[in-house]
């Protein structure tokens, strides 16, 4: 199983300013800024190039290591998956034209004929087997090995056929074959260049729409048109990327046309990109949300769940959500994104009313005998979504008699809690934004299984573990919805995470160019291929 | 023994000193780079397989890869045998050559520091000495001017410079750094007259006290005495008398230029050598750190010779190696 967090990198590009989060409080209402678009229009005819801004760039585009907005962007349009995940967020057969689940542990993948490497050459099985055995390899250091954990062997069965075998059923294997784990390069452009593959200086051989044209390093990625793609033709002859880490120099870029595009547009951008008149703003549909991660479950303030559940009681999330993510956003109770319901929609939980309850907060404090104990809430300074966060939750902690600690760190320091349990030391909270690479709330949920790498609080709760047991070997979508769903009213109950905010795919695109998808499937769909000319 | 000939060997001698001393520094300088970074806290490591589910094998892999494991001094030996055959190491965060990360950017920083010099070196020198030979009014508003220049920070000025220029004007790009020449010029013009007006402020401060210096001097008086118009004396005596102070200014200038690039790159999403620093250090890309230091300091120290061997060619009164 494969969960993303938002790079400190990522934080730091988001916005520039951020209004001072304000009281208030009650019941909520949906934002009014808030309405989700499934797409934009289609195109009308084709167009020679176009510029995208992104907010760095990609260290490297090898898909064993593309595990960030900026190099799977890229990437998604480059290098194809066995599946896909389409614009809609649902999956589909890609680079295999379809699978078969023959029991639970072994899934055979029945290649597609006729497609071609940039190079040139035909794929089969072995490129298949040689592209996925890579994450295996520990040498390699893939990022995406936890989607791999329970994989015993990837071998060719056929000469257009690849069979997964599993030590213990997986059932969100297949939907991540969808995104980078999946993705398929040839075998021989991977022995060839060895180290450098993927990198500026080596580059890559995949099947994409687009090949990987000049990268001019800090400069720009330009991404030429594959004649030779299996698929759709690009509208396009040319994508050019450009990296520009400063989010009002890159709202420049994109009020005066340099830039046609851009995702990830920072909430203090969308009023002047609005008003410029240059273009769209777009709220689409996103799996992404922004939630503290409680660093111990056993010590400290917060190993009593009547704290947790005071302390999110008292966070304001409204003014919060509306200070650091503007219009495209809604404060949430439970941590995962809403949209990853969207293709179970009968299994869909409700979600709680998200309601601000001081009082009752203060008399759980009370009863927990926690007044005027301490704690820590880590932040860092890489943007301001980070601050506005931290200090509604310090505020919130504060009214309701605890005392709270803004300890601000360095950007790496905060990257190293993900990573480092000696790095939680003496840090009760820390605020994170995470998005799920598959449509599948149990991307999220699985993660609070004992023992798990992401379980950065050492929740641990034997019904819990049992019920991520079954959603696992659960195959049929719904019944496993269902089941997550119970996990999310445990989570929610028992908050080893705080829920803050539910989040949109926010985009924007200039009047000359359209046919983007709005939702956050662009991180593995070949999304820059449906944009054409406007008019 | 001629003349020339001493001169020459004192020149050689006084060359030899100097680079002694440069190979000196450049050696302390990267020791001090090496042992900041191994002091500061933070482990690439972890940035590298930062929140992602590595297993130890992974991490182990990672860390023999880039030799954090070595004890502290063998690392050094490392990187600085490296350094002495041009291998500056390769990049935790790129996974590429040190060496070429940095050369694909100094022709962009390169272009823009030399615009922005060009500029304050004409713009300072001008304002200095018309606002020196025109006292009243012209002095007090070149005052005024550097003063403004002086105390506006260079990311301001770009702020504006864009308003103005680009969203209302559409004269110049905002972002980016072009392709080829003409359009590298044009896009680097905005970031260039940004980074330079600050310097250009100071220059022309520091040229206009020197030129005032020089015009109180007494072989002045005597020039005027005899009846040399005062055009000449301005050109000839003065102006030449005033070069050393500029030049060593100028010469001070480059790296100065070269460090403000960091916050006029990013203004200007221009893709230099500065937003690469400010990048590697946001991730602890030690290698890329290192060598960026370094390069720092050694252009500092060849700014610094360039001035000792240009300043007697300026003003033949200067001798040799005095301002050591």
């Amino acid at each position: 199983m494969s969960r993303r967090r938002w790079a400190a990198l990522t934080v730091l590009t988001l916005t520039v300013t951020a209004a001072a989060c304000g009281g208030g409080g009650g019941n909520a209402a949906p934002s009014p800024g808030r309405t989700l678009s499934s797409g934009t229009p289609l195109p009308k005819g084709d167009i020679d190039a176009f510029t995208w801004v992104s907010y760095a760039e990609p260290p490297t585009l090898d898909y064993v290591h593309a595990f960030d907005y900026p190099q799977n962007m890229v990437l998604s349009n480059v290098c194809e998956s066995l599946m896909r995940w389409t614009p809609e967020l649902k999956e589909e057969p890609g680079l295999a034209e379809k699978y078969e689940q023959r029991d639970p542990k072994t899934l055979v993948y029945t290649i597609r004929k006729g497609v071609k490497f940039h190079s040139g050459a035909e794929m089969t099985a072995d490129d298949v087997v040689a592209s996925l055995n890579r994450h295996l390899d520990e040498k390699v250091g893939s990022y995406w090995i936890s989607t791999f954990r329970n994989v015993e062997s990837i071998t060719k069965t056929g000469p257009m056929e690849v069979t997964v075998t599993f030590k213990q059923p997986d059932a969100l294997f297949n939907l991540e074959m969808g995104a980078s784990p999946g993705t398929v390069a040839s075998a021989a452009s991977l022995q060839a260049k060895g180290k450098a593959f993927g990198t500026a200086d080596g580059g890559l051989d995949c099947t994409g729409p687009f090949k990987l044209g000049t990268w001019t390093k800090g400069q720009s990625i330009r991404l030429d048109r594959f004649d030779g793609y299996w698929g759709d033709r690009a509208r396009s002859g040319k994508v050019t990327f450009t990296f520009v880490p400063d989010a009002a120099a890159r709202t420049n870029a994109l009020v005066t046309g340099e830039a046609d595009g851009s995702w990830m547009v920072p909430a203090a951008s969308v009023a002047r990109l609005r008003s410029s008149g240059a273009g769209t703003v777009h709220g689409g549909p996103n799996l992404t949300t922004a939630n503290l991660i409680v660093s111990d479950l056993k010590n400290g303030t917060l190993a009593d769940v009547r704290v947790r559940r005071a302390l999110s009681l008292a966070i304001d999330r409204q003014g919060l959500a509306k200070a650091a993510f503007g219009d495209y956003s809604s404060p949430s109770l439970v941590p995962g994104p809403t949209e990853s319901w969207r293709n179970v929609g009968a299994a869909k939980p409700p979600a709680p009313a998200v309601t601000r309850d001081v009082e009752a907060a203060k008399k759980l404090v009370a009863e927990a005998g926690a007044q005027g104990k301490k704690i820590v809430i880590a932040t860092t300074n890489t943007g301001p979504e980070m601050s506005v966060i931290s200090n509604a939750v310090q505020a919130a902690a504060q009214e309701i008699g605890l005392a709270a600690e803004v300890r601000t760190i360095a950007p790496d320091a905060y990257t190293a809690l993900f990573s480092d349990p000696e790095a939680r030391k003496g840090i009760d909270l820390f605020p994170t934004f995470w998005y799920l690479s598959a449509t599948d709330p149990l991307e999220l949920y699985g993660l609070f299984q004992t023992g798990q790498f992401e379980n950065y609080g050492g929740f641990s709760d034997p019904a819990y573990d049992k019920l991520v047991a079954a959603a696992e070997v659960e195959f049929d979508r719904v019944k496993r919805a269902q089941l997550t769903a119970e996990l999310q009213a445990t989570v929610a109950t028992q908050l080893p995470w705080i829920p803050l905010a539910d989040l949109d795919n926010v985009m924007f695109i200039g009047k000359r160019v359209t046919g983007a998808p709005t939702s956050i499937s662009y991180l593995y769909y070949p999304w820059a291929a449906d944009i054409g000319a406007a008019g | 023994m001629g003349r020339g000939h001493r001169r020459g060997w004192m020149m050689a001698r006084f060359l030899l000193r100097r680079l002694g001393g440069m190979v000196a520094i450049l050696g302390a300088a990267s020791f001090l780079v090496f042992g900041a970074l191994q002091l500061a806290p933070g482990d690439p490591a972890s940035f590298l397989l930062s929140g992602r589910s590595a297993t130890p094998e992974a991490i182990a892999a990672v860390r023999a890869q880039y030799r954090f494991d070595d004890p502290a001094p063998v690392q050094y030996l490392h990187w600085i045998g490296g350094v002495l055959t041009g291998d500056f190491g390769r990049s935790v965060q790129f996974r590429t050559d040190v060496g070429g990360l940095i050369a694909a950017r100094v022709p962009v920083t390169l272009t823009l520091i030399g615009m922005a010099f060009v500029l304050t070196m004409v713009l300072g020198l001008a304002f200095g000495v018309w606002s020196a030979t025109r006292p009243g009014v012209v002095d007090k508003a070149v005052l005024v001017g550097s003063s403004v220049a002086v105390a506006t920070p260079s990311f301001v000025l770009g702020f504006v410079l864009i308003a103005v220029f680009s969203v209302n004007l559409g004269w110049f790009p905002s972002i980016g750094a072009g392709q080829g020449l003409a359009d590298r010029l044009h896009h680097l013009t905005l970031p260039a007259v940004a980074l330079a007006l600050t310097f250009a402020g100071v220059l022309a401060r520091v040229s206009r006290s020197a030129m005032l210096e020089q015009l109180g001097q007494e072989y002045v008086t005597v020039a005027r005495g005899r009846g040399v118009p005062e055009r000449t004396i301005v050109r000839r005596h003065v102006l030449r008398g005033a070069m050393t102070v500029t030049l060593t200014y100028g010469g001070l200038l480059v790296p100065g230029l070269l460090v403000s690039t960091v916050l006029v790159e990013t203004t200007f999403g221009v893709n230099g050598l500065g937003q690469l620093l400010q990048y590697s250090v946001t991730v602890k890309d030690f290698p890329v750190v290192q060598a960026l230091t370094l390069l720092t300091v050694a252009v500092f120290v060849v700014a610094n010779l360039a001035v000792d061997l240009l300043a007697p060619l300026a003003d033949p009164r200067v001798r040799l190696g005095a301002r050591d």
